[in-house]
């Protein structure tokens, strides 16, 4: 290979990276508000992420097929509404199940109640698989989009011999996950309820003697964390073809992300996502496959060893 | 209008409070003293929330705290400073004060509000867009104080807020509190260790001693106490 096609490569993969990173960094900032204000790893956020996606799938296969619905920007109207429909099932999951082991009625429990937790969402995922997969199926699916076939192409450039593609579908994906970031972030800097739960998250006891309901905060961060990685889920629905059990995968890339971001931060759990699809995008075309992971995971551990506090770890927290 | 009878709590087997109880009145400032470990700020948690007693009883005004859950006990016109300040160290000064203001009165008076906060502690109106975080210890304890005020309540109790600092800005914090106790209609429960600064301030006290009142009455008959000239004031 010479160094141009060395350098088209590298530059293709890049850009790829960068659209899958962003969506990638969306779904790592929906874990980071969870973590951030309620101090609990959720192991079943990859699972909100593949009911993001079969929602997606089963709108688009009842109602795609009419008209006014069957236009080629429906698909992403569906993942953005997956954002508040699993909002509310978070709420539903909050209430019947973690509130019990968390919050006030976690320091009743051995451990500070994190064991309890980590049973819990364990468990919540092994339920949400299982249950995905006796009622959707094991088939693999994916929401059918035209412009998945189609590109822009960048250039040519560098004397007519690199020519840059980028996916329309994914561009539109990940402007759609950029501007959910920046629409929460902003809403959790500026607004009534953004400040009540970084301050539930800053200092628990003192919320409350603030007035402020720290279950019901812990509520609202669970029903954001799980609606925003469930829109990411939707933006890839129609990227690649899924199963019931996708969640696994990608909850690793989610809590790689946000460790290596930093944790707690809404920018460092975006960068930190972004920079994973980045990596993996890139190492895929210069690495065997098999080693695609590997690559991400020894960053992972690189950036643990060398900045414990996350590369983007900044003082400002979440949440 | 606040009143506790006969409160006890303990954490596991270990009773901290026994048989504790305490009255404030509309508009008093009151303080209550005693050594470290004697119960003051679990005293305090019961009448917030967040510890419950196990027996007693806690009134304020018409209410019987035990059957509000804690975040709405701020929400009745109760704020509390709680020990070691607790500030949100990642939310700007103004956002703390906003924070504090999330009662209807703290909405309703917000901009009177931060203007005498501002005017009774400048320091937090230069600094009011820095983190809370970067204040220093005596500057927090004052954001801690805005904090309170901010929700404009009726009933303000303080913890020890003058721990861990120099006695110069502690006594400028008393200051400020007995004027603002003055110039507003609050009353005030204050749990002090600087006994001679609290019993010169309040119109009346408490002392604490392992979990029990063994004292209690008006600033001036607790003044001349021996006991508490000997053991707290060192005279
Ligand atoms: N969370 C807790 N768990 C167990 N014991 C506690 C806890 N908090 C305080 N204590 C104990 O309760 C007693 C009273 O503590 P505290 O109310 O903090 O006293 P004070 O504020 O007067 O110094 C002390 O002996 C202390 O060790
Ligand atoms: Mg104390």
């Amino acid at each position: 290979m010479d160094v141009v096609q060395y350098i088209e490569n590298f530059l293709q993969s890049f850009a790829a990276g960068i659209l899958t990173g962003v969506i990638y960094g969306l779904m790592c900032v929906g874990l980071t508000v969870i973590f951030g204000v309620m101090r609990v790893i959720n192991f079943a956020q990859g699972e909100f992420m593949m009911l993001g996606m079969y929602f997606t799938y089963f709108m688009f296969s009842w109602l795609g097929g009419y008209p006014f619905f069957d236009g080629l920007y429906f698909p992403f109207v569906l993942a953005l509404l997956a954002g508040p429909v699993l909002f509310g099932v978070g709420n539903l999951v909050h209430r019947g199940l973690l509130q019990k082991v968390t919050g006030q009625n976690a320091s009743r429990l051995e451990g500070g109640g994190h064991y309890a937790q980590l049973v819990l969402t364990f468990g919540l995922a092994l339920v949400l698989q299982n249950g995905g997969l006796w009622l959707f199926g094991s088939t693999l699916v994916s929401v059918p989009s035209e412009l998945s076939y189609s590109a822009w192409e960048m250039g040519p450039l560098y004397q007519d011999r690199i020519i840059i593609f980028i996916n329309q579908n994914q561009s539109i994906a990940a402007l759609l996950a950029l501007a959910v970031v920046l629409v929460f972030a902003r809403y959790m800097a500026r607004s009534r309820l953004g400040k009540s739960l970084r301050a539930a998250a800053d200092n628990p006891e003192a919320a409350v003697y603030m007035g402020i309901d720290v279950s019901r905060a812990h509520r609202i961060a669970f029903g954001f964390g799980v609606g925003i990685t469930a829109i990411g889920g939707g933006l890839l629905a129609s990227n690649a073809p899924f199963q019931p059990y996708i969640g696994t995968d990608y909850v690793i890339i989610m809590y790689a992300g946000v460790v290596m971001g930093g944790l707690g931060s809404i920018r460092g759990a975006f960068l930190g996502g972004l920079s994973i699809g980045i990596l993996q995008q890139v190492s895929a075309s210069f690495l065997p496959n098999q080693l695609q992971n590997t690559m991400i995971f020894t960053c992972f551990l690189l950036t643990i060893l060398l900045r414990p506090q996350g590369l983007f770890g900044l003082r400002e927290r979440v949440a | 209008m606040l009143k506790l009878t006969n409160l006890y709590a303990c954490y596991g087997a270990v009773d901290v409070l026994k048989d504790v109880s305490i009255e404030v009145n509309e508009g008093e400032f009151v303080a209550i003293v005693g050594p470290n470990g004697a119960g003051k700020t679990t005293l305090f948690k019961a009448i917030s929330g967040l510890v419950t007693p196990s027996r007693g009883n806690v009134y304020f005004a018409e209410h019987n705290l035990l059957k509000v859950s804690p975040h709405q006990r701020a929400h009745l016109g109760i704020a509390h400073v709680p020990e070691g300040r607790q500030v949100f160290p990642s939310l700007t000064i103004l956002e703390n004060l906003a924070l504090g203001a999330s009662t209807a009165s703290g909405q309703r008076d917000w901009n009177d509000n931060l203007e005498k906060i501002f005017s009774w502690f400048p320091v937090l109106k230069i600094r009011q867009h820095q983190r809370a975080g970067s204040l220093s210890g005596g500057e927090q304890q004052m954001l801690a104080i805005g904090r309170g005020i901010a929700a404009s309540p009726r009933l303000l109790l303080l913890d020890e807020p003058s721990m861990g600092l120099s006695p110069l800005i502690a006594d400028e914090i008393s200051e400020r509190l007995v004027e603002i106790h003055r110039s507003s209609k609050l009353s005030v429960l204050l749990v002090e260790q600087r006994v001679a600064e609290a019993l010169h301030y309040a119109n009346r006290g408490y002392v604490l001693e392992t979990g029990r009142v063994v004292l209690s009455g008006s600033q001036a008959s607790l003044q001349q106490d021996d006991r508490i000239r000997q053991v707290y004031l060192g005279m």
